[in-house]
């Protein structure tokens, strides 16, 4: 961004901390009078590495450290890393294990979409609403936590199943806890319809249409909210989403208020599959019988090749290009996180808005800054 | 104690030029040095102690079990422990996750920014030793001698739980007159 | 659209430009292109073939080859079939055509894989660091011969 301003301009600088911020990053923004003029992002300030030390570590160790690229979505990380390295090995989970990681991810979507909507609303100055939306997740994290025995990072799935079954009385104690948020759901969103200055600060801000949307390139709910049906559990099922029911949701007028009604639908959602899951789960093995899998194997060599897996981040399409070399650790992993694009289409959408309106817009992307970093 | 009148332009050591018959004419760092011998220091150490602000700054993990700490479910609230984003209203930071090049000198200007008293916390692994991420090529080591840190949180991410107990040790050292934020 | 009609298209139109192209599911689809016409087989993946999603561009090291790999993986968000195109470089001075005027969202994936790779995408709009700090620029971490990995500078480790 050039230094040298006109009369009656000026540079704010939002972050690195800001409590706009999921997350570390830099917003520079060139303001004239209240209008932004241009907008300018900086990344980095929690960049770990993740993909230099997944070439040192074996794949066994990897599964550790992909938990840590989008804490929130932990076990969808999971999923990218090891649907990758079982594409190489070319085995197949077994059918038990497969509705686990559906129950457990769906899960996930719903606490990542709720601390999404909570964090979006204190950032309007809704902040009751957060701890309303933070409430709930308690109850899901809870539920994560009884099977994986951890609240945010898990190193829950192995390849070619699941490290542990679920508990005894996992049913009985989920069922309660869906119907609960149900209700809960529909006061968020009576809530959300009603509140005017809610409305006020969210219908018609930030709009994006369908085709810049395509043009930036991003995913997710973001996307869903222009009105492209573009869910990788549809256009590429994997686990068992093909078997299961469930629909698309999308909204067609891409502001704020759009993404936010997306992302409760989804949770809407997510708890039709996790009821579906919880009565069709079969019973069997965890791992593919007549295999090692679910032994501990600290040393495992995987055949040579590549593959690139995509699955469905609560934040939109999350890949994984994948390179092995035959040795025990993978030769490179690269990680395409949904919230990298969706940051980087952040600066056309703010530039010609008001300042008021960037926490609005960009609290509604729902980031995590951790994973464009990475 | 008397009356106390603070004067701006005058030394500690020097004397005052115009006396005022009746009143004692004094420094602020003066009144700290005394009131740090007397018994008065410990009630401002009482009301330190629980109202310790902590600044919202969410880096790595940590940062989101130190979001759910601060709402609903675990309400610091009760500790007199609030949420503050703003570095000037906080008391307490929280490094929660890694460092990076990048960040450390805007962590330290953070720092600066926080008006004494003030204390660190380091929670996570990944602030104590570098955790998962020690032999990265972005992160800084080593955190503990770039700033005067009072209480570690173990864990990958320790548990809200665990956060809290970390804010009750830092309660219990204030109250010991051990902790590092005061001169002692 | 189906995956072999994707594939006869290309190799059809660029005969010169693709080479050793393959199929290998029904979703899936591989083929090397010339560093010189990466611009141009965009171009024509998102006119023609409805490649209108760029998944990710990134570098792969082959120190042994003594090359680089820039790998595109590009999607659609009509069909399910993504291409996975790659174009070789040598390992010094590695230099290809920037493609985002193509794909806009290439612009941070470039100047990503430029900073830690050192590969350079000419005509990119704003070449500098995204990630790394600045006096970082020139180290590339993610080569395999790079030796500031494993970091010692921890001294608490057991």
């Amino acid at each position: 961004m050039e230094e040298r301003l006109e009369p009656n301009e000026m540079i704010i600088h939002l972050g690195p901390q800001h409590p706009m911020q999921p997350g570390p990053f830099r917003l520079n923004l060139r303001l004239k009078g209240e209008t932004v003029i241009d907008a300018d992002i900086e990344l980095g300030y929690i960049h770990k590495g993740i993909e230099k030390i997944l070439e040192n570590r074996t794949y066994l160790q990897g599964i550790t450290i992909v938990d840590r690229i989008c804490y929130l979505v932990a076990l969808v990380n999971e999923e990218c890393f090891v649907g990758c390295v079982e594409k190489l090995l070319d085995i197949e989970p077994p059918e038990r294990s497969k509705y686990i990681r559906v129950i457990l991810e769906e899960l996930t979507r719903i606490q990542s979409h709720l601390l999404g909507i909570g964090e979006f609303a204190e950032f309007i100055g809704f902040v009751s609403m957060f701890m309303y939306a933070i409430r709930e997740r308690e109850e899901v994290l809870s539920l994560i936590d009884m099977v994986t025995g951890a609240r945010v990072t898990h190193s829950y799935l192995k390849f070619g199943g699941v490290r542990n079954d679920l508990p005894d009385g996992f049913k009985e104690k989920t069922l309660p806890v869906l119907k609960g948020l149900k209700k809960e759901i529909d006061n968020f969103e009576q809530m959300f319809h009603t509140d005017r200055i809610y409305r006020e600060r969210t219908v018609g801000v930030g709009v994006l249409t369908a085709d810049a949307a395509k043009d930036l390139g991003v995913s997710g709910p973001v996307l869903r909210a222009t009105g492209v049906p573009f869910d990788i559990r549809k256009n590429e099922p994997y686990l068992v989403y093909e078997d299961l029911d469930f629909k698309v949701c999308t909204e067609t007028a891409g502001d704020c208020f759009a993404r936010v009604q997306v992302r409760l639908n989804e949770i809407r959602e997510s708890i039709y599959i996790l009821e579906q899951c919880l009565d069709q789960i079969p019973d069997g093995p965890l791992f593919p019988e007549n295999t090692l899998y679910g032994r501990r194997t600290p040393v495992m060599r995987v055949p040579a090749g590549e593959v690139f897996y995509r699955v469905e981040d609560p934040r939109g399409e999350m890949g994984m290009y994948m390179v092995s070399d035959g040795s025990d650790r993978p030769y490179r992993v690269k990680i395409r996180g949904p919230y990298y694009p969706t940051l980087q289409a952040l600066p056309p959408l703010i530039i010609g808005t008001t300042v008021a309106d960037v926490a609005a817009i960009s609290g509604s992307m729902d980031g995590c800054t951790s994973e464009a970093d990475r | 104690m008397g009356e106390v009148k603070g004067k701006k332009t005058s030394t500690p050591n020097e004397t005052s030029v115009e006396e005022i018959p009746g009143v004692i004419t004094t420094t602020a760092s003066a009144i700290s040095d005394f009131l740090k011998k007397t018994k008065a220091q410990d009630l401002i150490n009482w009301g330190r102690k629980n109202s310790m602000w902590f600044m919202v700054q969410p880096m790595g993990c940590c940062g989101v079990e130190m979001i759910a700490m601060g709402c609903a479910h675990y309400d610091t609230d009760r500790f007199g422990i609030i949420p503050r984003n703003s570095p000037r209203q906080a008391d307490v930071m929280l490094i929660s996750g890694y460092v990076t090049k990048k960040y450390l000198p805007a962590l330290k200007r953070l720092w600066e920014q926080m008006p004494s008293p003030k204390w660190v916390i380091a929670i996570g692994d990944c602030s104590i030793s570098g955790g998962p991420f020690y032999e990265s090529y972005s992160t800084v080591q080593n955190i503990d001698e770039i700033f005067p840190i009072d209480v570690f949180v173990p864990g990958c991410p320790p548990r809200p739980e665990a956060m809290l107990q970390g804010f009750v040790e830092l309660q219990e050292k204030i109250k010991a007159k051990k902790d590092l934020g005061t001169e002692y | 659209m189906d995956v072999t009609e994707i594939f006869n298209s290309l190799t059809g139109t660029f005969p010169e430009a693709i080479s050793e192209a393959a199929v290998e599911s029904k979703i899936r689809a591989r083929a090397y292109v010339d560093k010189e016409k990466v611009k141009e087989v965009c171009q024509y993946l998102k006119d023609s073939l409805q490649f209108d999603h760029l998944c990710v561009v990134c570098g792969v090291d082959y120190i042994k080859r003594n090359e680089f790999e820039v790998v595109y993986h590009i999607a659609s968000y009509n069909h399910p079939v993504v291409l996975m195109l790659k174009a070789i470089l040598p390992r010094e001075n590695p230099e290809i055509e920037s493609i985002v005027s193509v794909y806009w969202n290439a612009n941070w994936y470039e100047r990503e894989t430029y900073e830690l790779y050192g590969i350079v995408f000419k005509n990119h709009p704003n070449l500098k660091p995204l990630i790394l700090p600045e006096e970082m620029l020139g180290e590339w971490p993610l080569r395999k011969d790079y030796e500031g990995f494993p970091n010692k500078t921890a001294r608490n480790l057991v």
